[in-house]
């Protein structure tokens, strides 16, 4: 792993135990909405709201829709905040 | 923003240590509605985690029927809703399912039975059918828009005993014609804003208009609404609106539950004038010349629309009384003069002993005063000491004053009555009885000088209005503190077995308005039961109890009533009345947590009770 995408994930993983007020929340690259109780639509809304802030990036409303997991979003991530 | 955030790691903490009061505290202390999405959806959360019945708030039901997506707007507006002492319990229609949910009598709506009704209708919602360029099209077009949603309150208040709460639209930024928009009248922007006129003239009582798109142009409009949340989950607006919404929306709820701040007590030196008056004099302070002088006109100004839409003033300043009295009698730009002051208090005792003078001088509850000082130290031991009075935050420039307290909505109101106008006259009155009372060597010299008379009569449309807002704002002279709508009152006005009595209160000063409402339930040849009985506060220890018991023993009487009863059901704040029966010569009959039952026996020794209050000469009124 990059240190890039080492460095988003210790942030974004900050945001997930934030945003599910769950200090105990380890993310993987393989953590989906299964993994993680309260992870349903409409925390998924307010998860996204929350990365958006943190890097400071705009996600596309299809975008929105297709981060499934914490992999993709890392990918997402390290590629648009580095611009 | 210049707020900070909340210290969710000290938060966390009192709540692991079960300190929810201090949580709460600590979570409101720096929470504002303009704060990011995420950190009120985190605060929301945080609340959420909180026991429920913990934090001892009023429950209140409130159901949501929209056509767009609201879930995270719900979670905001409990959020609100606790700061403003409420424990919501939202129901949320299914989405887009407004109208089915309305109409559906079985449904799950009606069987929640909530307090309050909330269609939260955006512009999507508004089907204006105007062909461009068509002007006579337009005002059929809109009439039947409104049409629409007016069927919708008429069948929430035909089958709940709710407020309904209406958005009207929140116009778009956008519109093809642009600019030509707001000229031709077909246009979707006029239309919708003849929709939203049209809408508010419709609404009848019980029927609160949300004036979305005001907060919609207050917000900004080109960022109110995230067309990628609306494409992608049917979100009608921004995530960051949310807040300001949420919080528009809970101190409307507030104005409808419990009504608006009463009073506004002012600090004097660097509040309403700029510099302090005992070192700087009255030709050094800064007041009317220069920026920081026009400032200090605008706050004055600010005070005195408040003092004339009713809210009282009053002034709490550490100063010698009458140096800081002299700028009200002499200064050429002063805007707010002495007889604006309901209670002037000047000294140099702390401020939250004068202000709970005040409070108890005008008889009102703290919960009631908004505390306006410019200095945070001040400031602190209000809060500290004085926690239900509202003390907003003001920034260090005085130009920004009246735009910090505006912020707060302490003012929000969901009606204004001719009473309401006359208010502040009525407190300023009673102090003026208060000051001439004393010269007077007993009580009963002071009445009969005041030479009072009352105006007695039924419920009647005209006095409808004054009458729901006495029988819902009362907290304190309320016997049995039980609530109806305007609706409700003119149903058991309707019953053959029940009568709705209010009383008007003129005296040497002028009147009084409509000061108190009694509901009676009648058993002719049985008793005569008073279920509900409110009286303003600012008649106290006038007789004028007295008087409405004779009226309601008046009528036990023609009905061949043996009995008259009453309850009292405490609450934190009606324990001024809790001996008011035993006074008026009622034997308790029952005593259960407090609730008291009450009987007063009639025969023929029985005299009416002492008062100085007459019966206004043409009381032409309809009896039973």
């Amino acid at each position: 792993m990059s240190s890039d995408r080492t460095a988003v994930r210790d942030r974004l993983n900050r945001i997930f135990q934030e945003v599910f007020e769950d200090d105990s929340i380890e993310i993987r690259d393989g953590t989906t909405a299964d993994d993680i109780d309260l992870w349903d639509s409409v925390m998924h809304i307010t998860l996204v709201l929350a990365v958006e802030r943190e890097f400071a990036i705009r996600l596309s409303a299809a975008e929105v829709g297709t981060l499934d997991n914490v992999g993709q979003m890392i990918d997402l991530i390290a590629a648009r905040a580095g611009k | 923003m210049t707020s900070s955030q909340p210290q969710f790691a000290a938060i966390k903490q009192h709540i692991g240590a079960r300190d929810y009061a201090k949580a709460l505290a600590e979570l409101f202390s720096s929470l504002s509605p303009a704060d990011d999405f995420v950190v009120q959806a985190r605060a929301a959360r945080l609340l959420g985690s909180i026991p429920a019945g913990e934090l001892k708030l009023k429950p209140i039901k409130i159901a949501v029927a929209a056509s767009s997506t609201m879930d995270q707007f719900v979670e905001l507006f409990r959020l609100w809703l606790a700061r403003e002492g409420f424990a919501a319990e939202i129901w949320s229609a299914p989405f887009n399912t407004v109208v089915p949910t309305v109409l559906d009598a079985e449904g799950t709506l009606y069987r929640f039975k909530p307090d309050i009704v909330w269609l939260f209708g955006t512009y999507r919602d508004v089907v204006l059918e105007v062909p461009l360029g068509d002007d006579r099209a337009v005002p059929k077009a809109v009439e039947a828009a409104v049409q629409q949603r007016a069927f919708l309150w008429r069948t929430l208040q035909e089958r709940l005993s709710c407020a309904v709460i209406e958005n009207n639209a929140d116009i778009p930024l956008h519109d093809d014609f642009g600019n030509f928009a707001g000229q031709a009248a077909w246009s979707l922007r006029n239309g919708l804003r003849r929709y939203n006129l049209e809408l508010a003239a419709a609404a009848p009582a019980g029927v609160t208009i949300f004036d979305l798109d005001q907060l919609s142009a207050a917000f900004g409009k080109a960022n109110w609404v995230d067309e990628r949340y609306w494409f992608h989950s049917k979100n009608a607006f921004g995530f960051q609106a949310l807040g300001a919404v949420a919080f528009q929306g809970a101190r409307l709820v507030t104005a409808l539950k419990t009504g608006t701040k009463k009073c506004v007590i002012l600090d004097l030196d660097n509040t309403i004038w700029g510099g302090v008056i005992g070192d700087d004099g009255m030709n050094g302070i800064k007041l009317g010349n220069g920026a920081e002088g026009e400032a200090f006109v605008a706050i004055q100004r600010w005070a005195k629309s408040l003092k004339e839409r009713g809210i009282i003033l009053a002034v709490c300043s550490k100063n010698d009384p009458e140096i800081a009295k002299e700028p009200f009698l002499k200064h050429p730009d002063m805007v707010l003069r002495l007889d604006d002051i309901a209670v002037f208090r000047a000294n140099w005792d702390n401020k939250a002993d004068n202000i709970a003078y005040i409070v108890s001088a005008l008889n009102i509850g703290m919960d009631s005063v908004v505390f306006v000082d410019d200095n945070p130290v001040e400031r602190d031991l209000v809060r500290k000491y004085l926690p239900a009075v509202a003390v907003p935050e003001l920034p260090a420039d005085p130009a920004g004053f009246v735009a910090a307290i505006n912020a707060q909505l302490y003012f929000e109101t969901v009606g204004f009555s001719s009473e309401d106008r006359e208010r502040a006259r009525f407190y300023r009155d009673n102090a003026a009885r208060a000051e001439k009372m004393a010269s007077f060597a007993d009580q009963s010299e002071y009445l009969r000088w005041l030479e009072m008379t009352a105006e007695l009569g039924d419920l009647d449309e005209f006095n409808l209005p004054r009458i729901a807002q006495l029988v819902n704002k009362s907290n304190q002279f309320n016997l049995t503190t039980i609530r109806y709508t305007e609706a409700e009152l003119q149903g058991l006005a309707r019953r053959a077995d029940t009568r709705i009595r209010h009383y008007r209160l003129l005296d040497r000063y002028g009147d009084n308005g409509l000061i108190s409402v009694v509901i009676l339930s009648i058993v002719p040849g049985g008793a005569l039961g008073i279920d509900l009985w409110v009286m303003s506060c600012r008649v106290l220890a006038r007789t004028m109890e007295e008087f409405i018991f004779n009226d309601i023993l008046a009528i036990a009487r023609r009905n061949g009533c043996g009995s008259i009863t009453g309850r009292y059901i405490p609450t934190a704040k009606n324990g001024l009345v809790c001996g008011l029966y035993e006074r008026l010569g009622f034997r308790q009959t029952h005593a259960e947590r407090g609730t008291t039952d009450w009987t007063f026996t009639i025969n023929e020794a029985t005299v009416p009770a002492v008062t100085y209050v007459d019966a206004a000469a043409p009381a032409a009124k309809k009896e039973q």
